[in-house]
C-alpha cells in the first residue's frame, strides 16, 4: 500500500501504554481453573462419575446465573471472564460426593446473584461467592453436606457406605483410625469434600498459580503457616505435636481454601503486607475453630469473617511511596506529635 | 549485587538491534518546529527565500531553558509558518526545500584540546549545538549539566533502553563506541566530575563486552550492567539501580546528588565538542505491524512521518496509531505530515494487532498494580478515587507521584485506563493549585488596597 494515498487516515490518539500484557481476566481465570485440574481428576479417580456430574451441574448453573442475571437487566454479558464458571467449580470442590443434584444449583444461585451479581459483579462483592454460597448451605441443608462416601481406596476396607473423615476424628479427640496415614491424605484416599481429600494434588495446582503469577504466595503461606505454627505449638493429646499438625495441615480443606478461596481477587487485600495479616488472621480464625468451634471444619467461616476485614485491613497498610525513607517517616510522625502538643 | 529497582514489568521486547543501522535519503523537504525542547520556543532567525547551509542555526531564544535548532539540511527556506507538530498543535516552523548539496555551515568548529578539558567551553557549545535529553525528554542538557555542578556528585549515564522496539542507543554503542565514550567524558568534564556511570540493561550483553574492552576506566567511566525491567531507564530507576539513593516525593535526581544524561545525548555532545556538528540527526526504529520489518535509520531532523514511512518499505496495513518513542512512554502523533525532532527515538505504527483494549473495563482488584508500581503506589485506589473525585483521598494516595510509566496499566487484565487516569488527576490538581493561587494572589491585592 502507497504511503501517500489521498485518503486521510484518522489516527487514534490513545494515551500510554500503548502495549499491554496478553493476561487478561480471562485468561487468569482459566489458569485457576487449569489449577483445579489435578484436584478434579482425584475426585473421579476416588468417587466416579458422580464427581463429575456434580462439578459439571454446579458449573454450568453458575454460568447459567451469571448470564441470565445480566441478560434480565441489560448488563454487559461477563461469562466471558469464566469468573462465574470458577465460582461454580469451586463450590462443587466443597461438596461432599453425595450431594444431590440441586444443591450446588441452590448454593450457585445464591453465590452469583445475591453475593456477586446484586453487589455489582466481577470485582465488587465483598464475600467470596463460593464460600459465602457454602456458607448458606451449610446453614440451610447440613444433613446434606454432611455425609461423606467411601473413597474407591476405602471400599472394602471399611465396612458400610460412609466414614467420618479424619478432621472429625481430630475435632473428637479420637484416635484416628489406621487406614488414615499422611501418604493417604495426601494422594487423596480418604473421604471428604470433592475437591479437599488430595493435598497433593491442590499444592501443584497452588505452585503453578504462583509461578504463573495468577496469585501471590503471601496468602496461602501465611495462613498455612500459621495454622502450622499454632497447632504445632498447642498440639492435641493423644497425638504427637508434629503428628498433630501435619494431619491438620492435610486432613480438612485447609489447602483448598489458602490456594484457592482465600486468594480470591475481590475479597482479599491487595496491599503487600496487609496479604500477610489477612493470611495469618484466617490461620488463627481457622485453628480457633478447630479447637473450640461448633463445627470441625473451621476454615469458610474463617476466610468469610476475613472477607469482612479486607477493607480496613488495607486503609492500614497503605504503603509510603517510593523516596519515602525512614528517616523521613519518622519526622513526619514527630511533627505530628509536635503539633499535637502545641494545640494543647 | 544485581543494579535494579523495586517493581516494574516484563513487556514484549521487540527489538531487533541485529538490524543494521541504515542511512536514510534526506527528505526534499524538511519541516524543522521551534519547539523542539522543554522551555521557550525559539525565534526563527531565518525568513522565506534565504539560503541555509546543512547545520546552520535557524532558530533560537534568550531564554535560558531552551536550545537552538539547526537546518539539518541545505538549501531555501520556502515557508516559516505554523505546521503540525508530533506532539500535537501547530508550532511555528521553518520548511526548507533541500538542494541535495549538504552544503555544510562552519559556524561550529571542532573544540580545541584546552576547550575540550574545559567545563564551561564545552558547556557552552552543548548549549549552541542544540543538545536537549535526546533520550525523549528534550530537557535542554547545558541547563541540566550546569544546574547540577557542585550539588552533583554522581553522574549516570543512561544506557537502559528499557522501551519495547527501540534500538537506537544499543546501535550507537555498537557502532560508534569510542565516540561515545569520549562523549560520556565530556559530560563527564563538563560536571566537574572525576568519575562516572554508565548503567546499561544485560540485554546488551555485547555492547557491554564491546565497551568494556575499550577501557572505559581511562575516560573515567565505570559501566554498570543492570536487570532487564522496564522501567529501568527511568532517571530516578536509574539513580536508584546505580546509587541505591531514592529521589524524594516531588524531587528531581540532583536533589540527592545525582544526573542523568542518556546515551544518544552523549553522542550528540561528541559530535557536537570533536565535529563541530550540531543536533540535526537521530537514530530512529521504525516498527509495529503496520510495517513490513523493524527498521533502525539515521534521519535528518524534521523528515515528515510520511516520508519515513516510505523509506522503510511503506505501509503493508493501515495504521491506526503512530506512536512517537516507545509504546510504554510514547504518546501518539495525529498526522503523518509531522516531523520527527530531536526527541524522537521511535515510530511505532500500530494496527489493531497491538490493541488491547476492553468496551467496559471493570477492576476485579487484583493488586497486580501494586505490584508492578515502580513508585510504590496504589494504582487500585488511586483510580478509585479519581473516578470518584475525591482530592482529599487522591492526594493521600500520593496520585502526583506517578511518573506515568505505564507499568501499571501495562500489566492490568482488566485493562483498566490507569495511566490515563493519573495523568488527568494530574492535571487536575495542577489546575486546582493555580487556581487557589490565583484566589489568594487576588485576596493579597484587594487587602493591600484596603490598606
Amino acid at each position: 500500500m502507497a504511503v501517500n494515498q489521498k485518503e486521510r487516515i484518522v489516527f487514534d490518539v490513545a494515551y500510554q501504554p500503548q502495549v499491554r500484557t496478553d493476561v487478561n481476566t480471562g485468561r487468569l481465570m482459566g489458569r485457576v481453573i487449569c489449577a483445579l485440574l489435578p484436584a478434579v481428576a482425584v475426585s473421579v479417580w476416588q468417587f466416579g462419575l458422580q464427581a463429575l456430574l456434580l462439578i459439571a451441574v454446579s458449573v454450568a448453573s453458575a454460568v447459567f446465573f451469571e448470564w441470565a442475571y445480566r441478560k434480565l437487566l441489560k448488563k454487559s454479558a461477563t461469562i466471558g471472564d469464566c469468573s462465574a464458571a470458577v465460582t461454580g467449580l469451586l463450590l462443587a470442590m466443597t461438596m461432599p460426593p453425595t450431594a444431590p443434584l440441586w444443591l450446588p444449583v441452590i448454593g450457585t444461585f445464591f453465590g452469583i446473584v445475591v453475593v456477586k451479581q446484586l453487589y455489582g459483579g466481577i470485582g465488587k462483592n465483598f464475600l467470596n461467592p463460593a464460600l459465602a454460597a457454602r456458607a448458606f448451605l451449610l446453614a440451610s441443608y447440613a444433613m446434606a453436606l454432611g455425609q461423606f462416601a467411601l473413597p474407591r481406596s476405602l471400599q472394602g476396607v471399611v465396612d458400610g457406605i460412609s466414614a467420618a473423615t479424619p478432621l472429625s476424628y481430630l475435632y473428637s479427640g479420637e484416635p484416628m483410625p489406621a487406614y488414615y496415614t499422611l501418604r493417604s491424605m495426601m494422594l487423596g484416599m480418604r473421604p471428604g469434600a470433592l475437591g479437599e481429600i488430595s493435598a497433593l494434588a491442590l499444592l501443584i495446582g497452588g505452585i503453578y498459580l504462583v509461578v504463573s503469577k495468577v496469585i501471590s504466595w503471601r496468602i496461602p503461606v501465611s495462613f498455612i503457616g500459621t495454622v502450622a505454627l499454632l497447632t504445632l505449638i498447642f498440639g492435641h493429646e493423644g497425638y504427637s505435636n508434629v503428628d498433630f499438625m501435619l494431619l491438620n495441615l492435610c486432613s480438612g480443606g485447609l489447602f483448598l481454601a489458602a490456594i484457592f478461596m482465600a486468594t480470591d481477587y475481590a475479597t482479599s487485600p491487595v496491599t503487600l503486607n496487609g496479604q500477610l495479616l489477612y493470611g495469618f488472621g484466617c490461620g488463627v480464625i481457622t485453628v480457633l475453630i478447630r479447637y473450640f468451634g461448633g463445627y470441625p471444619e473451621g476454615v469458610t467461616y474463617a476466610i468469610l469473617l476475613m472477607n469482612l476485614c479486607t477493607w480496613a485491613i488495607d486503609k492500614a497498610f497503605h504503603r509510603h511511596q517510593f523516596g519515602v525513607s525512614k528517616e523521613d517517616i519518622a519526622a513526619e510522625k514527630a511533627a505530628k506529635k509536635a503539633a499535637k502538643e502545641a494545640a494543647k | 549485587m544485581t543494579h535494579t529497582f523495586k517493581g516494574g514489568v516484563h513487556p514484549n521486547y521487540m527489538k531487533a538491534p541485529e538490524i543494521p543501522m541504515t542511512v536514510m535519503t534526506p527528505p526534499p523537504q524538511v519541516v524543522i518546529p521551534m519547539i523542539q525542547h522543554i522551555g521557550a520556543p525559539n525565534k526563527p532567525l531565518v525568513q522565506k527565500g534565504d539560503y541555509v547551509t546543512m547545520g546552520q542555526k535557524i532558530g533560537e531564544s534568550p531564554a535560558p531553558v531552551s536550545a537552538p535548532v539547526h537546518a539539518s539540511v541545505s538549501g531555501k527556506v520556502v515557508a516559516v509558518e505554523p505546521r503540525p507538530h508530533p506532539l500535537g498543535d501547530m508550532i511555528l516552523s521553518v520548511v526548507i526545500e533541500n538542494d541535495y548539496k549538504d552544503t555544510p555551515c562552519t559556524d561550529l568548529a571542532p573544540l580545541t584540546e584546552e576547550q575540550l578539558k574545559d567545563s564551561d567551553a564545552i558547556l557552552e557549545r552543548i548549549r549552541e549545538a542544540g543538545v536537549v535529553g535526546m533520550g525523549g525528554a528534550m530537557f535542554p542538557t547545558a541547563f541540566k549539566i550546569r544546574g547540577g555542578i557542585g550539588k552533583v556528585d554522581k553522574l549516570i549515564i543512561n544506557g537502559a533502553e528499557c522501551e519495547p522496539y527501540l534500538n537506537g542507543d544499543h546501535l550507537t554503542m555498537l557502532n560508534y563506541p569510542e565516540q561515545l565514550l569520549k562523549g560520556i567524558e565530556l559530560v563527564r568534564i563538563a560536571s566537574c566530575l572525576d568519575k562516572c556511570y554508565y548503567g546499561i540493561e544485560k540485554n546488551k550483553q555485547d555492547a557491554i563486552d564491546l565497551l568494556n574492552s575499550l577501557h572505559p576506566e581511562k575516560y573515567g567511566i565505570e559501566i554498570v550492567p543492570e536487570e532487564i525491567k522496564y522501567p529501568q531507564g527511568a532517571e530516578k530507576m536509574q539513580v536508584k539501580a546505580v546509587t541505591g539513593r531514592e529521589v524524594k516525593p516531588g524531587g528531581i535526581p540532583s536533589g540527592v546528588g545525582a544526573n542523568v544524561v542518556s546515551t544518544r545525548t552523549c553522542y550528540a555532545i561528541y559530535q557536537a565538542c570533536y565535529e563541530g556538528k550540531p543536533v540535526i540527526e537521530r537514530i530512529v526504529t521504525v516498527a509495529g505491524s503496520a510495517m513490513k520489518a523493524p527498521t533502525n535509520i539515521l534521519t535528518r531532523v524534521g523528515t515528515p512521518f510520511e516520508y519515513i514511512a516510505e523509506q522503510c518499505g511503506g505501509f503493508v496495513k493501515t495504521p491506526r496509531k503512530i506512536v512517537l518513542g516507545g509504546p510504554m512512554m510514547g504518546i501518539c502523533a495525529t498526522s503523518l505530515e509531522a516531523p520527527n525532532i530531536k526527541g524522537t527515538a521511535g515510530v511505532l505504527f500500530f494496527t489493531e494487532e497491538e490493541d488491547r483494549h476492553e468496551d467496559e473495563p471493570t477492576c476485579i482488584r487484583c493488586g497486580k498494580c501494586i505490584t508492578v508500581c515502580p513508585m510504590n503506589l496504589e494504582p487500585v485506589f488511586m483510580y478509585m478515587y479519581y473516578s470518584k473525585g475525591d482530592f482529599e483521598n487522591m492526594a493521600k494516595y500520593h496520585i502526583t507521584d506517578c511518573f506515568e510509566c505505564g507499568s501499571c496499566a501495562f500489566n492490568c487484565p482488566a485493562r483498566m485506563p490507569l495511566t490515563h487516569a493519573f495523568k488527568t488527576a494530574k492535571l487536575m490538581f495542577q489546575a486546582k493549585a493555580a487556581k487557589e493561587k490565583a484566589k489568594a494572589e487576588a485576596e493579597a491585592a484587594r487587602k493591600e488596597v484596603k490598606v
